[in-house]
């Protein structure tokens, strides 16, 4: 064998005789590629902690989209929102150990994600506007590019009166709105009750109304 | 009877009213209205879409994060850093080196097992050379892989590369030692 051959042939100079040699064999694993596509997330998340990469690549790739748009509806940029998703991942990575299975991985990923945002976005007030008018967006004859411009301006309000919300509002209606995720889910995420759950979406919609100036 | 509570509004919104709220509801104007515009507040909401990034931005945000985790000094889990197996693989083979060092060194009398490794790393270059060179002299390389003595191709290279620059610059500094020590 190749290598045989080299090894013999690098060491053969140097053998010297009248040693007694014992060998101890450390059990080192082998590390050999593992195969992530039919893993379950709780084998995932068991091989990443033994400290295969690939395996957590493979969480990045299956959750990435879910946590992204939990950013970006928090902050409403592209940048910001990649910047909060990559710090969300990286923080998962470091406290990958206190995951206990007790939830799904993707709830526990919301929960990193959502406090990355709660630390991260300003808890000051953004600047928001009342529309006080919606008879414009509501004129069936402007069509085509000043209709999108007129769409998107008024998401755009919309977008704004979100972040002006409080924050415990602010990822209650995120959840709950761009999510669909049940009452109890969220309340697991944000460590609160159903109840308080239940109370901050009633707010953060009343809120909106007021702030959008939505009275029928 | 009371109006709907928060909670109850929320419910309504949701649909799961419980029956005696419903019955309020389907008689009390005021509270229809209140979910009226909720409703409607919501559907606005909900109609706020959201731009999809480029197709290729996942690929992206995956590398971003493996970059990142890369630099991070912990392993996952708040692990030791250098705990990570590209690095125990050839770390493990050298302390498989030293161990056959300190017991095949002859020595005149029983010692202790700490007396026969400082022992055995005191001995001089060429001895360790020659012993190592008896272990190994005969052996095939697919005994020496299953006998754990040797480590996967590259994985140094890969080990180093996986280093903090703090790691790195502390390897340098063990490897300035050890050479000097070598020369003298």
């Amino acid at each position: 064998m190749t290598h045989g051959s080299a090894v013999r042939t690098a060491w053969a100079p140097a053998v010297a005789t009248g040693w007694t040699v014992t060998v101890v064999q450390l059990s080192a694993p082998a590390v050999a590629a593992i195969n992530v596509d039919g893993m379950g997330d709780a084998a995932l998340v068991a091989a990443s902690i033994e400290g295969r990469r690939e395996a957590f690549d493979a969480i990045v790739e299956r959750h990435r989209r879910t946590v992204y748009q939990v950013c970006y509806r928090f902050v409403g940029n592209h940048e910001d929102a990649s910047d909060l998703s990559q710090e969300s991942f990286v923080r998962a990575w470091r406290g990958l150990k206190t995951f206990k299975g007790e939830s799904a991985l993707s709830t526990w990923l919301y929960r990193v994600a959502v406090n990355v945002c709660l630390n991260r976005v300003s808890a000051k007030t953004l600047p928001t506007y009342s529309i006080e008018s919606t008879d414009r967006f509501e004129d069936t004859r402007i069509e085509g590019a000043q209709a999108a411009l007129l769409r998107e301006e008024r998401a755009a309000a919309v977008r704004k009166a979100i972040a002006s919300l409080p924050k415990k509002q602010r990822a209650t209606l995120i959840l709950r709105t761009y999510h669909d995720m049940p009452h109890q889910q969220i309340a697991d995420i944000l460590g609160s009750s159903v109840g308080a759950t239940k109370a901050n979406f009633f707010h953060a919609l009343a809120n909106l109304k007021k702030i959008l100036g939505n009275e029928p | 009877m009371t109006h709907l509570t928060s909670d109850q509004l929320v419910d309504a919104l949701d649909g799961v009213l419980e029956r005696a709220r419903q019955s309020h509801l389907d008689a009390c104007q005021p509270c229809q209205q209140q979910v009226a515009e909720l409703a409607a507040v919501l559907r606005e909401t909900r109609a706020v879409d959201m731009p999809e990034p480029s197709p290729l931005y996942w690929q992206h945000l995956s590398e971003r994060v493996r970059t990142a985790i890369d630099a991070e000094p912990v392993a996952a889990g708040g692990g030791g850093g250098w705990l990570r197996w590209p690095v125990l693989a050839p770390v493990a083979a050298l302390a498989l080196t030293v161990m056959a060092l300190a017991v095949a060194v002859p020595r005149p009398s029983p010692v202790t097992p700490d007396v026969a490794l400082r022992e055995a790393s005191e001995a001089p270059l060429d001895d360790s050379f020659a012993m190592i060179a008896d272990l190994v002299g005969d052996m095939d390389w697919d005994t020496a892989m299953s006998a754990g003595l040797t480590v996967a191709l590259g994985a140094a290279d890969r080990a180093v590369l996986q280093l903090t620059s703090a790691e790195q610059q502390e390897l340098t500094r063990l490897l300035k030692v050890e050479l000097l020590r070598a020369k003298s």
